[in-house]
């Protein structure tokens, strides 16, 4: 009995111990997985520019994509089952989900008139997982699940955004943000397991790897800039960003290779 | 010349002067040394000296304290997305949170430290100095005074907007979605149980309730229902119940197509409407009249939601079960009535509150249960309790799970010493499972619903399941939300370690109880202290049987007294006509 109370004690204190490890870091890499913005952009139409794309891959024992736990409204949301979207990799090790922009620009063309950006809420999944909004940008929440859902986007910097979308409402447009920001996560707390990720953004050059790992920034200046990447579970090179020289018409390859942030 | 210099020189100094008194207001961030020393002297302990809700006993705390670096504040009286009002942050400063460990301050600060507190607080965040208008507030007025009405059309709206999936069908914070939740910095969070409205971190007051829904619980999973998130926001009730009926269908005929459509549009209209507005665009006037109308249903649908969220509560938290409060155990001659029987709804519930234990390792500082909840009758040979109690899950196993830790399974356990004691002098064993004095208890598990264990127990390293069971009667059940337990004995039994009961004898009784899924499993729990029942005697039968016979002597006596009067009459009568 003596050795149980002990034993207790002493998980209990491994466990604290690791809380405060735990939380440690959480916020530690807070502070490192933010994109890193120009203190100022203006608008300037480019001609000529050039074309930096590369192709990002995973480095490393890839890892499983963990099966989500479906708790409740299975009927609409376990219809299909679905895999836990921190580390998508595809063929060849491509990894899908990793930003990749332009630190330092501060002149630049503008963003696309008008664009339309949805998230959808589909079979409890949100889709995309990654999504890039211009700052001061509208973008539209759809559910087509007929369950309540939450967008519950987690920001700091702009007003934070909890709103219930309730089953029969298809569309939900959300405000624009004033600032910079993220990625930040959005969550659908009704669904727990439902995640992504919003960047708020200043400027055009930021992309988004597709399922080959592949990107492309087009229309960027003839100059030298700072190429950064953000990926959920791999980090970001802010410490080291990789400098690339563009000439006016010409292509820069990058590739990145990401290991999972320890 | 000289006076005209004089004179524009000092027009050039006041200038000066009332130029750097403006910079200096603006721009002087209103830090005093005093509200830091106050902060750090009673606030950074748990909130931590650099305001990150991190001090060195915040480990221990569930809800964790507030990190003020990100500006998310629960309890505002602002619309969602905005900061408090230095009011809001004073009164809860002032007041504290209940069922948090945050308390109130209003004794132990003067009114002025509260207000430096506040002033220092805001300095963690730079969204207060950043920010050019005051938050927007949320209008109270035109509030909806309470009526079953109300309540009413609040319950439909408590189903239609999806209050269900957190805090259950019927508010107790069981809802299907609640064993999930986390908050923004990643620690669980359970939903507030409706029916338990003393514990809300806000306040209970109606008002409370509707800036608490109006505005959302910012950081939390409690979304905002102002506005444009509001069910058929822009549309007249009308038109909203008829939307209903059509999205309520599987199919809609064309022309229902054409009839919901055309509501939709006018729903986008008044929703673009409202995203003008939080982006800070100025409304033209028929923008603005568009706004106000379809805010004004929305508020009026959020009064009745308030109310009947009101409604689930009691009026105030129960009194505890002491003094005149006292479970005291009905007599009834006939059999004991069972779990369903109509005869429970005639008692009244005796409460019993129930803390964390946090006496010895492992300790409950976050317990979810509230209290238990008893009632009782006894006949000539035995005694029922029904126990209610609240808990937001049904656990029955253990389960492992990778985000919210392990879970176990639930439990009650109703403590009694081994013998009443004989006075009210007389030592009680230890309140924490007894001691050196061992206490009897009926130990019931969510698994085994019909069944319960009777232990003796000397300390929560000594506990023995006794070898004689006796013959109990067990019946529980969870059902949204809440356990209940039906437990029936023996006044007397045969055995030595049980408690011997008998009416007119208060006896001692305490409580402890498991939420499995809050981590509750063996010693880490939540108890009560000691608290007393009693068989409440039964004014002896004989009041019923003497009084009449009483009479019926009397009568008899007059009878005979009167018949003894007129008989000596008659015999002086006869005496006299013989005389």
């Amino acid at each position: 009995m003596k050795t149980k109370l002990l034993t207790s004690v002493a998980i209990l204190l491994v466990c604290s111990f690791g809380l405060i490890v735990f939380a440690d870091n959480h916020e530690k890499s807070d502070e490192m997985e933010k994109l890193v913005f120009p203190k100022a952009y203006t608008v300037k139409a480019v001609s000529g520019g050039g074309k930096i794309s590369g192709v990002i891959k995973f480095d490393g024992e890839v890892p499983e994509m963990k099966k989500l736990e479906i708790t409740k409204d299975e009927a609409v949301c376990g219809a299909e089952d679905k895999f836990d979207q921190s580390v998508v990799v595809g063929e060849d090790k491509a990894l899908k989900n990793t930003i990749v922009y332009l630190m330092d620009i501060s002149t630049g063309k503008d963003f696309e008139k008008n664009p339309k950006i949805e998230i959808d809420q589909k079979g409890c999944k949100f889709s995309p997982h990654v999504q890039i909004v211009p700052v001061g940008q509208r973008i539209t929440m759809l559910n087509t699940d007929k369950v309540n859902h939450n967008v519950h986007i987690f920001s700091t910097i702009n007003k934070p955004v909890n709103k219930q979308q309730t089953k029969t409402r298809r569309r939900m447009p959300l405000a624009g943000v004033k600032k910079a920001e993220g990625p930040v996560e959005v969550k659908c707390d009704i669904h727990g397991w439902m995640k992504a990720w919003i960047a708020y953004v200043p400027h055009p050059y930021f992309a988004v790897t597709n399922e080959k790992g592949e990107f492309t920034l087009e229309d960027v200046p003839a100059g030298t800039y700072k190429l950064g990447y953000w990926h959920e579970a791999c980090g970001s090179n802010n410490k080291e960003p990789v400098t690339v020289t563009v000439a006016a018409g010409g292509e820069v390859k990058q590739d990145f290779t990401l290991k999972l942030k320890k | 010349m000289l006076r005209k210099r004089i004179v524009l020189l000092s027009i050039l100094l006041g200038f000066t002067l009332f130029i750097s008194i403006q910079v200096f207001t603006q721009e002087a961030p209103e830090v005093s040394a005093k509200g830091k020393e106050v902060y750090e002297e009673s606030c950074a302990h748990c909130h931590g000296t650099e305001g990150r809700g991190d001090g060195s006993a915040a480990e221990n705390l569930l809800p964790k304290p507030r990190d003020f670096t990100r500006g998310l504040y629960k309890i505002r009286s602002t619309e969602s997305g905005e900061l408090p009002t230095d009011q809001d942050l004073f009164e809860i400063i002032t007041k504290g949170m209940p069922g948090s460990s945050m308390p109130g301050w209003e004794t132990q600060l003067k009114t002025d430290e509260r207000w430096e507190v506040v002033s220092y607080i805001k300095t963690f965040y730079d969204g207060f100095k950043e920010s050019e208008t005051p938050p927007r507030q949320i209008s109270l007025k035109d509030k909806i005074p309470y009526s079953d009405e109300s309540v009413q059309i609040g319950k439909g709206l408590y189903t239609d907007l999806g209050c269900i999936e957190c805090h259950g069908n019927v508010g107790r914070g069981d809802g299907t979605s609640a064993p999930t939740l986390t908050d923004e910095w990643g620690f669980r969070t359970w939903p507030a149980n409706l029916a338990e409205n003393w514990n809300f971190r806000g306040g209970s007051d109606t008002e409370d309730i509707f800036k608490r829904f109006i505005g959302g619980i910012a950081g939390s999973p409690m979304p905002a229902f102002e506005g444009d998130s509001f069910l058929h926001f822009g549309l007249t009730s009308e038109e909203s119940k008829r939307l209903s009926v059509m999205e309520n269908k599987d199919e809609m005929t064309p022309d229902e197509e054409e009839e919901s459509g055309k509501l939709y549009e006018k729903m986008d209209e008044a929703v673009l409407v409202a995203l003008d507005r939080v982006e800070g665009t100025e409304l033209t006037p028929e923008a603005q009249k568009m706004y106000d109308d379809a805010m004004k249903i929305v508020y009026e649908k959020s009064w009745h939601l308030a109310n009947y969220v009101k409604s689930l509560s009691p009026e105030k938290r129960p009194e505890t079960a002491i003094g005149n409060n006292v479970l005291r155990s009905q007599y009834m001659a006939e059999d004991l009535p069972i779990l369903g029987d109509e005869a429970w709804d005639t008692l009244q519930e005796s409460y019993y509150p129930l803390v964390g234990q946090v006496v010895i390792e492992p300790r409950q500082f976050n317990p979810t249960i509230d209290s238990v909840r008893v009632k009782s009758f006894y006949n000539d040979t035995e005694v029922a309790f029904l126990f209610t109690w609240d808990d937001r899950t049904h656990n029955t196993e253990v389960e492992e799970n990778e985000d919210t830790g392990t879970s176990y399974e639930d439990g009650i356990a109703i403590q009694f010493p081994v013998k009443p004691p004989k006075g009210p002098t007389d030592e009680k064993p230890y309140f924490l499972w007894g001691g050196k004095k061992a206490v009897y208890v009926w130990q019931w598990k969510a698994s085994a619903q019909d069944q319960i264990t009777e232990l003796t127990v000397k300390g929560v390293n000594n506990v023995t399941v006794q070898e004689m069971q006796g013959d109990l009667s067990v019946k529980g059940e969870y059902n949204e939300g809440q356990y209940r337990l039906w437990v029936k004995r023996t006044l007397a039994t045969d055995d030595k370690k049980d408690l011997q009961l008998e009416s007119g004898v208060f006896v001692p009784i305490a409580f402890s109880a498991w939420d499995g899924a809050n981590g509750d499993n063996d010693i880490k729990r939540v108890i009560s202290s000691w608290y007393s029942f009693v068989l409440e005697p039964v004014p002896s039968s004989r009041r019923f049987i003497y009084p009449p016979i009483v009479a019926l002597l009397t009568v008899g006596f007059l009878f005979g007294l009167r018949g003894f009067v007129l008989r000596r009459n008659a015999v002086s009568v006869e005496t006299d006509t013989e005389q």
